[in-house]
C-alpha cells in the first residue's frame, strides 16, 4: 500500500519555498500597497501565460492575441458588472465570453493542422484592438464596476488574486492527470493515430481553445477589479506588444512548466515595474526601460540553445538531485513469471461492452473483397480472408506487400472498399475510435505514441476509450473521474507488470530502447481491454532472445487472456512456433494461405521473399 | 473604382512581404512575423541619416538613398538572422522557428522605441512626390513604385523559377530539403537566398508603405505585415501566386471596408476574411500542400 502523504523529494521542497513565498509576499520588507497592486497585475499576466501554455504546450498551436482575450475578460467583467450583477457573475462572465472569443479562433484547427491558426489570431488581435478597444460604448466609459467589499483591500485583493492563481494551476493539474490532457498530447504529437486511442482530435482542440480562454478570461476579470472603482483607462495591457510578451513568458520560462512560467512572469513583467532604476558599482541602469528588450533577446535565445525554458532546466537539475545515489533502471523489459502475471492480467478483458460483442463466434474477423486505392496506386487488392476466434495469425510477405494496409483497412486509416466484418459488425460503416471500443486495437509500425511522455502516461492515453467521464468534467474533478481514473491507472500498472514493465512506468518513453518502446505500445494496446489484437513488426529492434521471449508472451496472451492475435512478423521461425494460420501478400495480393509450414514452403511464397534463384533450388530440394 | 485602385496598390505593397514570407516558408518550414520590422529597422535608421546626419560624418544622406538604407540594414539583420537564430531551428517543429521570429520583431519593435521614439517619424518618400491620376484614383509616387516593384518581383520570381538552375534549386528545396541535400543542393545557400529576399522586400515595403500612410512607428510594420501574413495564408502559403493574389485581395478589401463601413473595421474583415478561408479552403485559395 502505497503512502498518501506526499513524498520529501527536492521537487515538493522546491514547490513549497515557492508556495510560502507567494503566502508571505505581503509581510515582506518594504513591501506596501503599491507594490501589491503591482504584484497582482504580475499574478495576472502569470495566469494569461498559463492559459496560454495551455495552447503552445499542450496543444503545439500558437495563440497571437491572448492581449486580446486578456482584454475581452476585462470589458466583458466591467460591462457586466458595471451593469449591476453580482460580482461572482461578472468574473465568471467575463471568463465566458473570452472562452467563446477563444473556441471561435480555434475553429479553423478542425479542419488544419499548421502555423496558419497563428495568422488567425494575429488578425483576431488586431480586430480586437481597432474594434472593439476603440469602442466607447463596449470599452463602457460611463460605466463604473465596484470592487466588492471583500477584495477592497490592497492585501485582500492580492490574497485573491493568489486564490485565481491557484486555482488555474489546479485546473491545469488536472488537465494533466485526466483524459484531456492524454488526448492534447496525443493530437499535439501523434494526431492521425489518436482515434485509435478513443481519442476525437477535433472536440479536444477545441476544448484546449475554451479551456484557454476562460483562464485568460479570469486573468482580465481580475485586472477589471484590480482597477475597480473607476474604468480601465489605458488599454495598454491588451495590445500586441503584450501578445508578444505572453509567448516570451511562457518560452523563457518553459512550455508546460506552471512554476516556470509563473517566475518568468515575475521577472519579465513584475521587476522592470518594481525596480524601474537599479544601480550597482556607480552604473545607473533603467531596468523598467530595457527590461522588454531583454525579454524579447532572451526569447530569442532561449527558443534557439534552451527551448525547454527555465523550467525545463530546474526540473531536470531537480530529478537529478532526486535520482542522485540511486542506479538507473535497466531499459529492458523484466522476466517475468508469464503465467502468474498474465493470470493476473485477465481481468484487463473485463471492460464494459454490448452483448453483440460478448457472444462467442467461430470468425472474429471477416475480410471479403478488401481493395485500398491510394490515388492511383492500388496498396491492396481484393484480399479475403478470416481471423478465427483464440488463433494467432501471422501476416507475411515483403516491404510494400500491403501487410500494414491490411491493419490500416482494419482499423480505419485506410480508404477501403470491400467489407472488413469483426463479429458481425462491418467495420469500414464505423470511426476509428469506435472500432478501439468494439475490442479492436493495433500497434503501429513506427510507434504510435507521444514519446515525451512517460510510459504509464501512454498507457493510460491508450485507455481513452475506457475513462467514464466526459474530459470537460474530468478538470473539476466531477462525476465518476476520480474512480474511473484510479481504475484505468490499476489497469496500466496491471499491463505494464505483464510486460515487465513496471520499474520503467515513470521514465521518458523517448528515453527508452526502441525495442522497449515497442514492448510499451504493445503493453498499452492490450491495457485498452482488446478481444483481436494486431500487431505490426512487434519484434523490429529486438534481439533474438528478446523476440523469442515476446514469442512466449504472444502464446500468454491467448491462453491466460483469451486473446485473438494477427501479427505482421519478418521472423520466420517466431511465425512456425506461434502461428496456426498464416497469410502471404505479394504486391497488394494474397499468393498463398494456410499453415506456417505449407504457406513458407510454397515456391511462390519463397519466391516472393528471396527471388527466383532461390526459389528454383528450394523449390528442388522439396 | 477609384477605392479599387487605390486598394490594388495598398496590396501589392503587402505582396513585396508577402512574396518573402511565402519564400522563406516554402525553402525553411518558418513562417515568418518579422517580415514588417526586419525593413522597419532599417528604414527608421535611413530616415535619422537623412534628417540628422551619419553620426560622426554630419553628412545628411539624400532622400532616396533612404530606400537603398532600408534595404541594405534589411538584407544585413536577415543574414545575420538566418545564420544565427533561423538555421539551428530548420530541423525543429515549426512552431519554433514562428515564435523565433516572433522573437525577432518583438525585439527589433522595442529596439525603435528606446533609438527613435515612441512619436510617428515622419517619412518623406524616397521615390519622390509626384503623383498620377489612374481610373479617377489619385496615386502617390510610393503606391506607383510600389505597383511597378510587385509587378517586376512577379516577373522576376516567374523566370527565375523557370528557367534559372538556382531557381530549380529553390523548388527542390521546398518540396524536400533532406532529399535535395543528397541530390547535391546547396540547401543552406538556399535558405540564404530565401532569407535575404526576404529581407530587401522588407525594406522596400517598409520604405514605400510608411511614406503612404503618413510615417512610421515602432510595431507599425507589423501591421503590414499583419496585412502581408493574411494575404499569404489566404492565397496560400507554399505558393507565391497565391501570396501576390492573397495580398491584392487584402488590399481592395481593406480598401473598400475602409471606405464604405469604417476605418476600425478593416481589421474585422481581414480576420473574418482569413478565418473563412481556412474554413472552406484550409490550404488556401492556390496552396497545395498543407502546412505541418
Amino acid at each position: 500500500m502505497k503512502s498518501r502523504l506526499p513524498e520529501f523529494t527536492p521537487q515538493a521542497y522546491a514547490s513549497a519555498a515557492g508556495v510560502l513565498v507567494v503566502l508571505l509576499a505581503p509581510v515582506l520588507p518594504g513591501v506596501h500597497g503599491v507594490q501589491l497592486s503591482i504584484f497582482v497585475g504580475v499574478i495576472a499576466t502569470a495566469i494569461a501565460a498559463l492559459s496560454l501554455d495551455v495552447l503552445v504546450g499542450r496543444t503545439g498551436q500558437l495563440s497571437l492575441a491572448h492581449a486580446a482575450f486578456l482584454g475581452i475578460g476585462a470589458f466583458a467583467t466591467v460591462n457586466i458588472g458595471g451593469r449591476g450583477a453580482p460580482w461572482p457573475i461578472a468574473l465568471l462572465g467575463g471568463a465566458a465570453v473570452t472562452a467563446a472569443v477563444a473556441t471561435i479562433a480555434g475553429l479553423p484547427s478542425l479542419r488544419i493542422r499548421g502555423l496558419q491558426i497563428a495568422i488567425v489570431t494575429l488578425a483576431l488581435q488586431d480586430a480586437t484592438e481597432k474594434f472593439v478597444f476603440k469602442n466607447q460604448t463596449l470599452t463602457a466609459a460611463t460605466q463604473s464596476l465596484d470592487r466588492p467589499s471583500l477584495i477592497r483591500t490592497d492585501a485582500s485583493l492580492y490574497f485573491f488574486a493568489v486564490v485565481l492563481l491557484g486555482i488555474v494551476l489546479l485546473v491545469r493539474r488536472r488537465v494533466a492527470v485526466t483524459r484531456a490532457g492524454r488526448a492534447l498530447l496525443a493530437v499535439r504529437d501523434v494526431e492521425a493515430r489518436a482515434p485509435s486511442f478513443g481519442v476525437e482530435p477535433g472536440p479536444t482542440k477545441l476544448l484546449a481553445y475554451t479551456l484557454s480562454g476562460a483562464m485568460v478570461g479570469l486573468a482580465g476579470a481580475l485586472l477589471a477589479f484590480k482597477n475597480a472603482p473607476g474604468t480601465l483607462t489605458s488599454t495598454d495591457p491588451f495590445v500586441l506588444l503584450q501578445s508578444l510578451l505572453l509567448v516570451a513568458i511562457v518560452i523563457v520560462g518553459g512550455a508546460g512548466s506552471g512554476p516556470g512560467i509563473v517566475a518568468a512572469a515575475f521577472f519579465i513583467a513584475g521587476v522592470p515595474q518594481l525596480f524601474t532604476s537599479v544601480s550597482f558599482f556607480g552604473l545607473h541602469v533603467k531596468l523598467g526601460v530595457y527590461a522588454p528588450l531583454v525579454s524579447a533577446g532572451l526569447l530569442v535565445v532561449s527558443i534557439v540553445l534552451q527551448p525547454a525554458g527555465i523550467g525545463g532546466v530546474v526540473r531536470e537539475q531537480l530529478e537529478r538531485l532526486r535520482r542522485r545515489g540511486t542506479e538507473p533502471p535497466s531499459p529492458r523489459p523484466q522476466l517475468v513469471d508469464l503465467g502468474e502475471a498474465s493470470h493476473a492480467a485477465a481481468d484487463l478483458r473485463q471492460v464494459p461492452r454490448g452483448l453483440a460483442l460478448r457472444m462467442p463466434v467461430r470468425a472474429l474477423l471477416e475480410a471479403e473483397h478488401v481493395t485500398v486505392q491510394y490515388g492511383g496506386v492500388t496498396a491492396l487488392s481484393d484480399v479475403t480472408l478470416e481471423v478465427r476466434r483464440g488463433e494467432i495469425v501471422g501476416l507475411i510477405g515483403a516491404n510494400g506487400a500491403g501487410k500494414s494496409t491490411f491493419f490500416n483497412a482494419a482499423s480505419g486509416f485506410a480508404p477501403t472498399t470491400g467489407s472488413i466484418r469483426y463479429r458481425g459488425v462491418e467495420l469500414l460503416a464505423n470511426a476509428p475510435s469506435k472500432r478501439t471500443s468494439y475490442g479492436l486495437a493495433r500497434t503501429f509500425q513506427d510507434m504510435g505514441l507521444v514519446r515525451a511522455e512517460t510510459v504509464k502516461e501512454n498507457v493510460l492515453l491508450a485507455q481513452t476509450w475506457l475513462a467514464r467521464y466526459p474530459a470537460a468534467a474530468g478538470l473539476l474533478a466531477l462525476g465518476a473521474t476520480i474512480g474511473s481514473e484510479r481504475e484505468l491507472r490499476r489497469r496500466a500498472d496491471v499491463a505494464l507488470e505483464l510486460f515487465g514493465l513496471d520499474h520503467l512506468s515513470g521514465e521518458r518513453l523517448g528515453d527508452l530502447p526502441y525495442g522497449t518502446m515497442r514492448i510499451v505500445e504493445i503493453a498499452s494496446a492490450v491495457a485498452a481491454g482488446p478481444d483481436l489484437l494486431l500487431l505490426d513488426e512487434a519484434t523490429a529492434g529486438l534481439g533474438p532472445e528478446e523476440a523469442h521471449a515476446l514469442g512466449d508472451r504472444f502464446l500468454a496472451l491467448r491462453a491466460e487472456l483469451g486473446l485473438t492475435l494477427v501479427v505482421i512478423e519478418h521472423h520466420v521461425p517466431l511465425i512456425a512456433r506461434v502461428c496456426d494460420y498464416c497469410y502471404c501478400l505479394e504486391s497488394g495480393a494474397l499468393i498463398a494461405e494456410g499453415t506456417p509450414a505449407f504457406v513458407t514452403a510454397q515456391p511462390r511464397v519463397v519466391e516472393s521473399f528471396l527471388g527466383r534463384a532461390a526459389a528454383a533450388s528450394g523449390g528442388a530440394k522439396k | 473604382m477609384d477605392t479599387l485602385i487605390v486598394g490594388i496598390s495598398s496590396g501589392a505593397a503587402y505582396a513585396l512581404m508577402a512574396v518573402g514570407v511565402v519564400l522563406i516558408f516554402k525553402c525553411t518550414r518558418a513562417l515568418s512575423i518579422a517580415q514588417g520590422e526586419i525593413g522597419a529597422f532599417g528604414f527608421f535608421v535611413g530616415l535619422r541619416w537623412a534628417a540628422r546626419g551619419i553620426p560622426g560624418l554630419r553628412w545628411h544622406i539624400p532622400v532616396f538613398a533612404t530606400l537603398l538604407v532600408a534595404v541594405v540594414i534589411g538584407v544585413a539583420i536577415a543574414l545575420l538572422l538566418e545564420r544565427l537564430v533561423m538555421r539551428p531551428l530548420v530541423r525543429r517543429p515549426p512552431l519554433d522557428g514562428l515564435i523565433a521570429t516572433l522573437g525577432i520583431a518583438l525585439f527589433l519593435a522595442l529596439a525603435e522605441l528606446r533609438l527613435f521614439g515612441t512619436a510617428t517619424q515622419l517619412a518623406p518618400s524616397p521615390v519622390g512626390s509626384w503623383k498620377i491620376v489612374l481610373f479617377g484614383a489619385t496615386l502617390g509616387a510610393p503606391r506607383v513604385i510600389a505597383l511597378l516593384i510587385a509587378a517586376a518581383v512577379a516577373g522576376g520570381l516567374y523566370a527565375f523559377f523557370k528557367r534559372s538552375k538556382f531557381g530549380l534549386a529553390v523548388l527542390a528545396t521546398a518540396s524536400d530539403p533532406t532529399v535535395a541535400r543528397v541530390l547535391g543542393v546547396p540547401v543552406n545557400q538556399v535558405y540564404r537566398f530565401a532569407w535575404v529576399v526576404g529581407g530587401a522586400l522588407s525594406g522596400v515595403a517598409a520604405a514605400l508603405l510608411a511614406p503612404a500612410f503618413g510615417g512610421l512607428t515602432p510595431f507599425g510594420q507589423t501591421t503590414f505585415a499583419l496585412r502581408a501574413l493574411s494575404g499569404a495564408v489566404i492565397g496560400g502559403l507554399d505558393s507565391v501566386w497565391g501570396a501576390i493574389a492573397g495580398s491584392l485581395f487584402v488590399g481592395v478589401l481593406e480598401a473598400e471596408v475602409g471606405a464604405q463601413i469604417s476605418v476600425n473595421a478593416k481589421s474585422v474583415a481581414v480576420f473574418a476574411a482569413v478565418l473563412l478561408t481556412l474554413l472552406v479552403r484550409p490550404r488556401g485559395l492556390f496552396g497545395e500542400v498543407a502546412a505541418a
